[in-house]
């Protein structure tokens, strides 16, 4: 087997050659715990389980972070200067 | 009061992308059959709100309760998304309001093609690159901001002991890590691995090319490997 097939198949690639290939393989969707180099390297497998493991978590991170209430006053303000600029009435009864 | 002002059209704000894609029973205006689907993970993003379909309705009428109804249902979500984007409060709170008030202007477009909250969101999204691109700072040209210094690059890990970070990272820490990425990794993640952007939509949002989205993605988790690793390391000294 020829060398070009080994490497690209992940075999007699070392650590360096492997993660210079890692976004590719991310990105193709490919399994890549299963990948030849992984399997035989556990210094690699730990650190494709951390990638793997920091994309899932993020994809869990909820919008935990509220603003404060003087957003909303600051927008209802530049709204009603919006609409005094434009002259438009306010629709809500308040039309003589 | 007047909420209609139409301005950019809401394929412009949404773009192309696959988001935004529901089973049945979800609350968009104008539900089409479902082609694709986003995983799971994902479609929890946009989960149904109750009362949103009618306020999104009377806000575009004009009814000013409404939209201060929809200020309260996704607050929340634009801030944390503002907040992760620019990793400072300030800022985060200014867009916040200039996110909502391009609400306010642009509700009257909003057709439901796509989810509400998926229209919002990319109209906070757009708000938020077009104030980098403005401020005209290193971390504001996406094209440096892409490309960080070799410093704040990850290192290649060779021969470095596993820290174990696999189950034991806890949510507070990886936020955290989020607020210590350099700019232009921080924008990628936050996209692509939070807000779940696809790269086409992300390269196409910072100019850059899908390749380059790709790459700072990868940098970018590497970092915060990086980061957690150094924190982590940090608690055992302390303990």
């Amino acid at each position: 087997m020829s060398d070009a097939h080994n490497k690209l198949s992940g075999k007699s690639m070392n650590c360096a050659e492997f993660q210079e290939r890692l976004p590719e393989l991310f990105e193709s969707g490919a399994n890549v715990s299963q990948e030849e180099h992984v399997l035989g390297c556990e210094n690699c497998a730990s650190l494709v389980r951390d990638l793997e493991y920091i994309a899932a978590q993020a994809k869990l991170l909820l919008p935990i972070h509220d603003p404060s209430p003087k957003v909303w006053n600051y927008i209802e303000s530049a709204i009603q200067n919006e609409h005094a600029e434009q002259k438009i009435p306010e629709h809500s009864g308040k039309r003589s | 009061m007047n909420l209609a002002i139409p301005t950019k059209s809401e394929k412009e704000l949404t773009g192309r992308g696959k988001r935004g894609i529901f089973k049945t029973g979800d609350l968009r205006m104008n539900a089409r059959p479902m082609q694709e689907q986003k995983p799971i993970q994902h479609m929890r993003r946009n989960p149904p709100i109750a009362g949103e379909a009618e306020a999104i309705a009377k806000a575009q009428a004009g009814d000013a309760q409404s939209f201060e109804m929809l200020y309260s249902l996704h607050k929340r979500r634009v801030y944390s998304l503002c907040l992760r984007m620019l990793g400072n409060v300030a800022e985060a709170e200014d867009l916040t309001q200039e996110a909502f008030l391009q609400l306010y202007r642009k509700i009257g477009t909003f057709r439901g093609d796509s989810a509400f909250s998926t229209w919002l969101h990319r109209l906070a999204v757009n708000v938020v690159l077009m104030h980098l691109r403005k401020k005209g700072l290193p971390q504001v040209s996406l094209e440096e901001a892409l490309e960080p210094s070799q410093e704040d690059g990850p290192r290649k890990d060779i021969g470095e002991r596993d820290l174990m970070l696999h189950g034991s990272l806890d949510r507070v820490a990886l936020e955290r890590a989020v607020e210590n990425l350099p700019p232009g990794y921080r924008l990628v993640f936050v996209l692509h691995d939070v807000e779940g952007y696809e790269h086409n939509e992300i390269a196409d949002m910072l100019s850059c090319s899908i390749g380059n989205s790709k790459s700072q993605l990868h940098k970018a988790r590497m970092k915060l490997r990086d980061l957690l690793r150094t924190g982590q390391r940090k608690e055992e000294s302390i303990a």
